[in-house]
């Protein structure tokens, strides 16, 4: 029975990696033991929320299944069989192993592979810390599907993120946008989740939602009008919009006379930015424009002159184009017709699509990560993003960019500014690191915050070819999930409920998670193991106050906008950032891009022939499936019963959603004698993977998908990950980092056979 | 006058998620969540309706409808269920005997059997919220905000306001009991 005791309610935060909403959460706590939880109050109401998956989170503190203790493995990589150990052991065994392994290697052969930490911020910055003082490598995890966008965004607007400048004004405008255009994501089920509320407002407000998806998403249930596209080809429907839009003269001038590279001549002998000093002129290295007026050339920063937008100039017999010109050049390849051919949307839509964008007063531009993972998603985003800006639909900079970016990150990056701090790699760069030692070798892992077998490309590979090459691996984990099994050792973390962090979400707010609880068991914070672990290894100085220490040393960035915002005070309840920038307002800052403008035309990719958003075709999603012997296009949406492969193990949710399923569509399927409920297999030649047919019309004809996130046991073979490719881009590798192009997959699907032994 | 408790549900902005659901059993320790989230029309919850792309899909969140005239109470035969001043359709756990005559009465499938405790469940609107002067639990925990609770009888009300709005409807309003719970329909699309 219960006993009388009253709950008192304690205000927290659940920082799942669920798209930085970070909710508020009221804890309702009965003596130690968190009995519920509930949405917690925000100044601003729109913000008080929760999802189904954070009533849920109980579940995951309290599941039976919780790792427990430390344990190091006592059988085959894989097996699941582990010991008991004290924390003491575990730890300590870590320490000299490590130690043994950075004097065989060097320490840059200790490699932390963070993953999401969510919201969080001190529990990833611990590790940093650690990875910074023993001089160690950093796998950064934007590669795992998330650094395509920052690559595209990098080129055209130079900053990581396109959303403020595409999509800020839905968090600060009172107005609602003439047009939304929601295109290749999903916030009715995933992320961009916060932005669901303020596009359905603005629908209420009279906006046009548009939504753009290989899948009819809950997003395009609420949309005004739905695009099917075919997977892949978005930058090839970005130029058909362009066709029309300049077709029909509704390009905005003036926008992109302002603030984009679209009047700078581009010399067509070199692909280069004519230069000042290229036809003798005084300011060097300036950008020359053609002025209608004086009908000559001059640099970009002469007074009282009327730049060309478009045309052809020869200019000290050097033959020279308007970048614009170069745009719009290449749009022409794409008219109507030619566009409905490669994207699947008819000729007519498109023509409608662009006649509405380039006519309406404003259009905001929603994306997101998903629409990026494909072999030149990078490409994808700069081609919307110069739809944006060439009909002048960029907002205001959003100084920063990011909430993060006012916080105190110095002492976590670089510990010790006297010295030299970690080596960073990408994730997919991690797979040649450890399998063929370039460009260096890496030989035991630390794996926090991901599950990494199940959520990395080319699954495969990773047990047959990657594990067996690292000589140590280490995972922090709540549960054994199928990475967990191939650790060493195995190290019980806090569920959010058992430790405090700093949450500089939801944007404009920061909060506290404060410690509702004990851990449960022998379960630790990263901070606290990461403590521990420093202290062995001789830098315990560093980690002195553990996660509250943190906590305000990372807020002390002297940051005007965090003004007044300590831990004592977030106690209380979240706090906004003293300076919120407008974002539904003219742009007043330079761009970080070379020019300081949009570059519709980047000059240093003109070498890989990308200076300017061209449709390539992708690595595997066949564009003309026909005789193929992998025809269907595998992707991979995201599903409101899990973040990530979070939640994947909770009953309540597994209640309203069993098992995987493998969405087709009733053509392909009928072709394939497959009926709805049949086990079927999905294989191209790196795997087979067998799960459940759900035929149904919410998915183009052509294109299958399972929601991402499953465990591998969860299958009756295979995964969604052992389908997926490890190929890096190397373009992207040059802007900033390679990503796993997990929607860029061939596949073929049969009815499941027993395979006969 | 008499206050009359009731519910619209906006169908636009419901999402389908089914927090309402999850919320309600945490709630209410029901032996399923008492609001449950329809796909409208559709062969199966969480898929369209139609030929693509030319594709609906709308979610029906339904649950008691606590109704003016309610079956349930009339053919209890404990006096579990009774309806209350506030307009609530109220079953007391600790009359109901498990005899699910109510079950049969109800049109509109809104009462379940508990089969663990032997007795019948359904929504009470968060009663023991409702009298803290707390919305009901789903109703807070709504991510889409497409619940909205209020006086029907107080014609000032928002939700008189969205009641009056042209194409609210009840389910089945030929059983003639009267629901109070409404719903907004969703948008038709407008097309490009």
């Amino acid at each position: 029975m219960a006993s009388n005791q009253k709950t008192r309610p304690v205000r927290t935060v659940c920082p799942a990696h669920c798209g930085i909403d970070a909710c508020g959460i009221l804890a309702h706590v009965k003596e130690d033991r968190v009995v519920k939880v509930a949405p917690a109050d925000f100044p601003n109401p729109r913000y008080r929320r929760i999802c189904l998956r954070g009533l849920s989170s109980l579940e995951i503190t309290y599941h039976p299944d919780r790792l427990k203790y430390p344990m190091k493995r006592a059988g085959e990589r894989g097996s699941g069989n582990f010991e008991r150990i004290t924390w003491d052991e575990a730890l300590g065994s870590i320490a000299e192993k490590f130690k043994a392994i950075a004097t065989k290697y060097g320490w840059p052969a200790v490699a932390w592979v963070l993953g999401g930490p969510g919201a969080g911020t001190t529990k990833f910055g611990a590790y940093l810390r650690l990875a910074s003082l023993t001089r160690s490598t950093r796998v950064s995890a934007w590669g795992y599907g998330d650094s395509a966008l920052p690559c595209g965004s990098r080129v055209l607007f130079g900053s990581q993120f396109p959303y403020a400048f595409l999509f800020g004004s839905l968090f600060s405008s009172s107005s609602a946008p003439e047009i939304l255009v929601v295109w290749g994501a999903n916030p009715g089920e995933s992320q961009p989740l916060n932005l669901m509320r303020p596009i359905m407002d603005a629908k209420e407000k009279g906006a046009l939602l548009i939504v753009i998806d290989p899948r009819f998403t809950v997003t395009a249930s609420k949309a005004d009008a739905y695009l099917g596209v075919k997977p892949g080809t978005d930058t090839a429907l970005s130029l058909g919009l362009m066709n029309v839009i300049f077709r029909e003269n509704f390009q905005d001038d003036a926008f992109i006379q302002k603030h984009t590279v679209g009047p700078y001549l581009v010399r067509t002998d070199t692909g280069e930015f004519l230069r000042a000093k290229d036809i003798g002129l005084q300011d060097g290295m300036d950008y020359i424009i053609w002025d209608i007026v004086s009908e000559s050339p001059r640099s970009r920063s002469t007074a009282n002159v009327k730049p060309a937008t478009s045309g052809t100039f020869t200019v000290n017999g050097v033959a020279c184009k308007t970048s614009l010109q170069l745009l719009m050049d290449l749009a022409a390849e794409y008219p109507p017709a030619r566009t409905a051919e490669i994207t699947g949307i008819s000729s007519d839509i498109i023509t409608r699509l662009a006649l509405r964008i380039g006519s309406a007063k404003s259009v905001t531009f929603v994306t997101h990560m998903g629409f990026t993972r494909t072999y030149h998603g990078d490409i994808s985003l700069r081609a919307l993003g110069t739809v944006a800006a060439v009909t002048g639909n960029v907002s205001a900079t959003f100084r920063g960019g990011h909430l993060p970016a006012v916080l105190n990150w110095k002492p976590f990056l670089h510990a010790d500014p006297q010295k030299p701090s970690y080596t960073r790699m990408g994730i997919l760069q991690l797979y040649d690191a450890v399998t063929s030692g370039k460009p260096y070798p890496v030989k035991a892992v630390w794996f926090s915050f991901i599950n990494f077998l199940n959520q990395c490309a080319d699954s495969g590979k990773i047990a047959n070819e990657f594990f067996p090459e690292l000589e140590f691996i280490v995972s922090t984990d709540l549960f054994m999930t199928p990475t967990a099994r191939y650790a060493d050792i195995l190290l019980p973390v806090c569920s959010y409920l058992e430790f405090s962090d700093l949450i500089p979400f939801p944007y404009p707010y920061l909060q506290l998670q404060q410690k509702v609880m004990t851990p449960l068991y022998e379960s630790k914070s990263d901070v606290d193991i990461a403590a521990e672990l420093a202290g062995r290894l001789g830098f315990s100085e560093y980690f002195d106050g553990g996660e509250e220490s943190f906590i305000d040393l990372i807020l002390a960035s002297e940051d005007p906008s965090l003004e007044g915002i300590t831990r004592e005070k977030l106690k209380q309840g979240p706090m906004p950032l003293k300076f919120i920038p407008k974002m539904d307002q003219e742009i007043d800052i330079p761009f970080s891009t070379p020019s300081g403008k949009i570059e519709i035309y980047s000059e240093k990719l003109r070498g890989v022939g990308q200076a300017l958003p061209v449709f390539l075709e992708h690595l595997e999603t066949p564009l003309k499936p026909e005789g193929k012997k992998y025809p269907l296009a595998f992707i991979q949406g995201h599903s409101r019963f899990r973040t990530h492969s979070m939640y994947a193990n909770v009953t309540s949710l597994l209640e309203f959603n069993p098992e995987p399923v493998l969405e087709i569509n009733p053509r392909d399927a009928q072709e394939r004698n497959i009926a709805d409920e049949d086990p079927v297999t999905v294989f191209n030649d790196r795997a087979r993977t067998t799960l459940r047919a759900r035929v149904t019309e919410g998915v183009r004809p052509g294109v299958v998908n399972i929601s991402e996130g499953w465990w591998i046991d969860q299958f009756k073979e295979g995964s969604v990950n052992h389908l997926t490719h490890a190929v890096m881009n190397p373009v992207q590798e040059k802007i900033y980092e390679p990503n796993m192009h997990m929607n860029d997959v061939a596949v073929e699907v049969i009815k499941y056979q027993e395979v006969e032994s | 006058m008499k206050k009359r408790l009731g519910l619209v549900i906006d169908q636009e902005r419901c999402i389908g998620c089914e927090a309402c659901t999850v919320a309600c059993k945490i709630e209410n320790h029901g032996i399923k969540g008492w609001i449950r989230v329809k796909t409208q029309n559709a062969p199966r919850k969480d898929t369209p309706d139609g030929r693509f792309p030319d594709l609906r899909m709308h979610f029906l969140p339904v649950l008691c409808n606590h109704c003016e005239n309610p079956p349930c109470v009339d053919a209890c035969p404990v006096e579990a269920l009774t309806k209350r001043n506030d307009g609530l359709v109220f079953l007391e756990d600790e009359k109901c005997d498990g005899c699910r005559i109510c079950l049969e009465a109800c049109p509109y499938d809104a009462i379940i059997f508990n089969p663990k405790k032997e007795k019948a469940e359904k929504c009470n609107l968060c009663a023991h919220r409702i009298d803290r002067g707390l919305e009901p639990f789903c109703v807070i925990c709504c991510e889409g905000q497409a619940i909205h609770i209020g006086d029907l009888n107080d014609p000032a009300g928002r939700i008189s306001q969205l009641v009056s709005k042209p194409a609210t409807f009840q389910r089945n309003p030929e059983t003639g009991t009267n629901p109070s719970v409404y719903y907004r329909p969703p948008q038709q699309p407008r097309g490009l």
